[in-house]
């Protein structure tokens, strides 16, 4: 087979006169199995070259690219001391409230419980009151049940 | 010309930016690093993108300047540079998974130790087929330049291919 086509081309390209297009026939050309002995130094060149295009970045690039562009811009902003305070000052505030109010329910539902909660107040405050109840049901049931009387009958 | 869109006009942009960026700085994290930093400053530019002619080569552009930028310093920054340059084969970039081949790992030494004038018109060029025009356009340069550099870059190749043949490696 005739190569002397493609050692023109190589010479020419060596001397930057060859087309894209020739350029393309020579990485095709070096492409295949068989390449005569005198061509065979110049294989690995074009192929190194066919092979350099394939050379590429992973889909998480695009991922990281694109959530770095899609990010609004960030633009430092002058910050006073009193507004940088504000969102604590807002917690504290709403913390005060909740307490006071917590304080407040609190006090109410122990003036309700009072008794409840002390059972000696509740014995010590009744217990005349149950004295004179239960003097009064002794009383009563003595009325309810008379006394039965023993007849004692003679023979 | 309409709107510029992120998805459709820019990010399909990334691999071939990616290599640009890998081309010239050889360190893969670096340019996914200066991709990443091409697309953002593009995008924050998009009011006046329609006015370009191409954005691709904008954004080449882009790229192409802050990777020269970033090794302009890393060169400035060490002495040791040279050592880093040859134990780079043994690091794993995404290219040595394609190019296992130790042949293949050759070559891109050859690519690696070229300039990096020469390298980046190299990588235009016979990477991702521009022509001298768009090359021209990317680089900031004449037509004539990009020729200059592209010549001379394959005329390094070709020696070194020449040696490797004449003396073994």
């Amino acid at each position: 087979m005739d190569y002397k086509y493609i050692e023109q081309l190589l010479d020419r390209y060596f001397l930057c006169q060859t087309s894209l297009e020739e350029e393309e026939i020579l990485r095709s050309f070096f492409r295949q199995e068989e390449i005569p002995a005198q061509l065979l130094p110049y294989r690995d060149l074009f192929r190194y070259e066919k092979a350099a295009q394939k050379q590429e970045l992973g889909e998480d690039f695009d991922a990281k690219v694109l959530a770095m562009v899609n990010q609004p811009v960030v633009k430092a902003r002058r910050v006073r001391l009193s507004e940088r305070f504000r969102p604590f000052m807002k917690a504290a505030a709403l913390v005060a409230i909740v307490l006071t109010i917590g304080n407040a329910a609190q006090q109410s539902f122990s003036k309700k419980t009072d008794p409840i909660v002390r059972p000696s107040v509740v014995y010590t405050e009744t217990e005349p009151h149950a004295d004179v109840a239960s003097d009064g049901i002794s009383k009563v049931d003595s009325i309810a049940q008379p006394e039965v009387q023993e007849v004692v009958t003679p023979d | 010309m309409k709107k510029v869109d992120f998805r459709t006009d820019i990010l399909p942009l990334k691999n071939k930016l990616y290599r640009l960026a890998l081309r010239i700085t050889l360190d893969s994290a670096e340019a996914e690093d200066i991709v990443q930093e091409t697309m953002i400053r593009v995008w924050n530019k998009r009011d006046t993108l329609s006015e370009l002619d191409s954005v691709e080569a904008f954004c080449l552009t882009v790229c192409r300047n802050l990777a020269i930028d970033r090794h302009d310093k890393k060169e400035a920054q060490n002495v040791e540079l040279q050592e880093e340059l040859h134990d780079r084969p043994d690091h794993s970039t995404p290219l040595d998974d394609l190019v296992q081949d130790e042949r293949m790992q050759i070559v891109k030494q050859l690519f690696d130790q070229l300039p990096v004038n020469y390298r980046e018109v190299m990588q235009l060029r016979d990477i991702e087929g521009k022509t001298y025009k768009e090359i021209s356009t990317i680089l900031g340069m004449t037509e004539e330049q990009v020729k200059v550099n592209l010549f001379r870059a394959r005329q390094r190749i070709r020696d070194k291919f020449k040696e490797i043949e004449n003396y073994g490696l």
